[in-house]
C-alpha cells in the first residue's frame, strides 16, 4: 500500500509539473497546447547534447535545457501564437500539434532513432521507503509541484504583472484596456510553461534511463489529463489532478498487474479522466434534483390540480 | 496647448475583412467636457470607440490625442498615455477582489509614480465607500450597479485625462442603471473629459454636453445638446428614438424599461 503511494506520488510529481505548464498557458491565453510534451523531449536531448557531447556538467546541461525549452514557447507565442489573436481558439490548438510534430521531426533529424543516455547527476544518493528507491530528483519534482502549484497563485497576485497574467485569464480585452501589456503577458505564460516542460522531464528522465524521440510527449498527456482533472484553470488543482492520476496509475499497475495486459494503466486513468469529465457536466444537474426533491419526477399532482 | 482638443479625430475609416464599418468619422472632443455619440445598431458606434481605444485598427485617418498621433499606438500605450476605459458590459475581472481590479486599474500609475496609488486608493473609496467597505470581495459576486462603481473606479484611478465609456447601461437592470447614472453624474462634476457611447438616448443625452449622431458609418450630426431638437433626433435616429429622449428629458431620472426600448428600436430600424 505505502508502496503504491510512494511511487504514485513520485510519477504524480512529474505528471502535475506538467500540468502545472498546461494550466498557466492555458489560463494566460485560453490554448490548450499539445506542444509541450514534445519541448520537453527536446530540451532532453539539448542537456544530453550539452553535458555527453561538449562534456559540461549536467547541472549546466540541465539550465540550458530548461533555457532552450522556455525559448522554444515563447518563441513559438512570438511567431505564430501573437498572429493568431483573432483565430478560432481551436486553431491555435492545432497549431501547438503541428509545433510538437515539427519538433518531433527534428529530433529524429538530429539525433535520430536510437535511444540515447543522459547520466544522471547523483548515482549515489537515494533512500528507501517500503523496498522503493526513491532518489533526489524525484524528491525534488514533488516538493516542486507542491511549491508550484499552491504558491504560484498567490506569488502572482503579489505583483502588478502577476496579476495581470491572472485578469488575463478571465478577459484579455479588458487588461489591455487597463494599461496591461497582454502580449508581455502570453510570451511570459507560454514561455515559463514550456520551461516547466522541460524540468519535468528533465527531472523524469533519470528514473526512465533513455532518451528517445517522443519520450515526453507520453507523459505529457498524462499531465495533460492531469491538468483536466484539476479543472484546467486550477494550479493546485493542477497539483491535485497529477497526483490522484500518480497514485492511480501506480495502484493499477501493482493490483491489476497480473492479468498481463499491456497499457491497463493508461486505461485507469483515462476512466478517471473520463468520470470526472462526466461529473462535472452532470453535477449542476444531480445538485439541482438533491435541492429539490421530486423535481426530476412529473408532477401529476400539480398537474391534476390544475386541470 | 490647452486651447487644442483632448481628442481630434480625423476622418477616420476601419472595419473587419471587406467590410468596411466606418466610412471618414471625424469630430472634436474638447477638454473638459463630456461627448457623446448615438446611433442606430450598426450605425459604427462602437467600433468608433474601438478606434479610439486602439482595439480595432484603423485603415485611414488619424487619431490625435493631447495632440500627439496616436493612430498606430497600442491599446495599452494608449492607457499610459492618460486613456481610461469603462468597457462595454462593465468587465470587472470576476475572480480578483474589488481591490485587486482597482490595482490593477493603476497599473500605469504605480509604473510611473508608485507613490501616488495609495491616494488614488484612497480617492476612489471616498468616491465609492461601497468599494472600500468590499475591498476584499470578490468582484463577480457583487450586484451589478457595485460593478458598475468597481468598473468606473477602475478607470479613475489611473488619473486619466480622458475616459472612454462604452455602453454601460447595456445590460444593466432599471435600479443598476440609475446608480451608474448617479456614479457617471458624479464623475462629470470633477471635470474629466469624457467620451460616451450610449444606446439608452434619454441616459445618454443627461449626461453630455455635446452629441456626435451616427449613422451608417459617419457622423451626421455634431451639436451641443442644448440645441438638439426633436426633428434632428428624428431624422438621424428614428421617431421612436425621439419619444425615448422626450420622455427622458421630461423625467430623465425614470428610464423607459429596457425590454421596451429594444422594441421600440427594432421597429424604428
Amino acid at each position: 500500500m505505502l508502496q503504491v503511494l510512494v511511487l504514485g506520488l513520485m510519477n504524480g510529481g512529474i505528471y502535475a509539473i506538467f500540468a502545472l505548464g498546461v494550466v498557466l498557458v492555458y489560463r494566460g491565453t485560453g490554448v490548450l497546447t499539445f506542444a509541450h510534451g514534445e519541448i520537453g523531449t527536446i530540451a532532453l536531448y539539448f542537456a544530453y547534447f550539452l553535458v555527453a557531447k561538449v562534456g559540461l556538467p549536467w547541472s549546466i546541461g540541465a539550465l540550458g535545457a530548461i533555457a532552450l525549452a522556455a525559448l522554444l514557447g515563447g518563441a513559438f507565442e512570438f511567431l505564430f501564437v501573437r498572429r493568431m489573436v483573432n483565430a478560432d481558439p481551436v486553431s491555435t490548438v492545432v497549431l501547438t500539434v503541428g509545433f510538437g510534430l515539427f519538433l518531433l521531426a527534428a529530433e529524429f533529424f538530429f539525433f535520430g532513432a536510437s535511444p540515447r543516455n543522459l547520466e544522471p547527476p547523483t548515482k549515489h544518493y537515494f533512500f528507501v521507503i517500503d523496498n522503493v528507491v526513491v532518489r533526489p530528483w524525484q524528491v525534488a519534482a514533488l516538493v516542486l509541484a507542491l511549491v508550484l502549484g499552491f504558491g504560484l497563485q498567490s506569488a502572482l497576485r503579489r505583483s502588478d504583472f502577476g496579476l495581470g497574467i491572472l485578469a488575463a485569464a478571465q478577459d484579455p480585452a479588458a487588461v489591455r484596456l487597463v494599461g496591461v501589456p497582454l502580449s508581455r503577458v502570453t510570451l511570459t505564460v507560454w514561455s515559463v510553461g514550456a520551461g516547466l516542460s522541460g524540468l519535468a522531464a528533465l527531472l523524469v528522465e533519470p528514473s526512465v534511463g533513455v532518451i528517445a524521440p517522443g519520450y515526453a510527449s507520453e507523459l505529457f498527456v498524462i499531465g495533460l489529463a492531469a491538468a483536466v482533472v484539476g479543472g484546467l484553470t486550477s494550479l493546485p488543482g493542477a497539483f491535485v489532478g497529477g497526483v490522484v492520476l500518480g497514485i492511480a496509475q501506480s495502484a493499477s499497475s501493482r493490483y491489476l498487474g497480473s492479468f498481463g495486459v499491456s497499457g491497463l494503466q493508461y486505461i485507469v486513468v483515462l476512466t478517471i479522466l473520463l468520470v470526472v469529465l462526466l461529473g462535472r457536466a452532470y453535477a449542476p444537474e444531480v445538485r439541482r434534483r438533491l435541492a429539490t426533491p421530486h423535481a426530476g419526477a412529473p408532477s401529476t399532482t400539480t398537474a391534476g390540480a390544475a386541470a | 496647448m490647452t486651447d487644442t482638443p483632448l481628442l481630434e479625430v480625423h476622418d477616420i475609416t476601419a472595419g473587419f475583412g471587406a467590410v468596411t464599418v466606418l466610412h471618414g468619422v471625424s469630430f472634436e472632443v474638447p477638454r473638459g467636457s463630456i461627448a457623446g455619440i448615438f446611433g442606430l445598431n450598426g450605425a459604427g458606434k462602437s467600433v468608433t470607440m474601438k478606434c479610439l481605444a486602439g482595439v480595432v485598427p484603423t485603415r485611414s485617418g488619424s487619431v490625435l490625442f493631447d495632440g500627439e498621433d496616436v493612430t498606430r499606438m497600442s491599446p495599452e500605450r494608449r492607457v499610459a498615455r492618460g486613456m481610461g476605459h469603462v468597457p462595454q458590459g462593465r468587465q470587472v475581472f470576476p475572480d480578483l477582489t474589488v481591490e485587486e481590479n482597482l490595482r490593477l486599474g493603476a497599473y500605469t500609475l504605480r509604473r510611473r509614480n508608485r507613490s501616488r496609488y495609495q491616494a488614488a486608493l484612497d480617492g476612489v473609496f471616498d468616491r465609492f465607500p461601497v468599494l472600500r467597505d468590499r475591498r476584499t470581495q470578490k468582484a463577480g459576486t457583487m450586484s451589478g450597479g457595485q460593478q458598475a462603481s468597481l468598473a468606473v473606479g477602475r478607470a479613475l484611478i489611473n488619473e486619466p485625462q480622458l475616459i472612454l465609456v462604452d455602453e454601460p447601461s447595456a445590460g444593466l437592470s432599471p435600479v443598476a442603471t440609475l446608480e451608474l447614472d448617479a456614479v457617471l453624474q458624479e464623475v462629470a462634476k470633477t471635470g474629466v473629459t469624457m467620451v460616451l457611447v450610449e444606446q439608452n438616448i434619454a441616459f445618454g443625452l443627461s449626461l453630455v454636453d455635446t452629441a456626435h449622431l451616427m449613422q451608417t458609418g459617419t457622423v451626421v450630426h455634431s451639436g451641443p445638446v442644448a440645441e438638439l431638437d426633436d426633428q434632428t433626433l428624428a431624422t438621424h435616429l428614428g421617431i421612436g428614438r425621439v419619444l425615448q429622449a422626450a420622455a427622458g428629458s421630461a423625467l430623465a431620472a425614470r428610464q423607459a424599461p429596457r425590454p421596451k426600448e429594444k422594441a421600440r428600436a427594432r421597429r424604428t430600424a
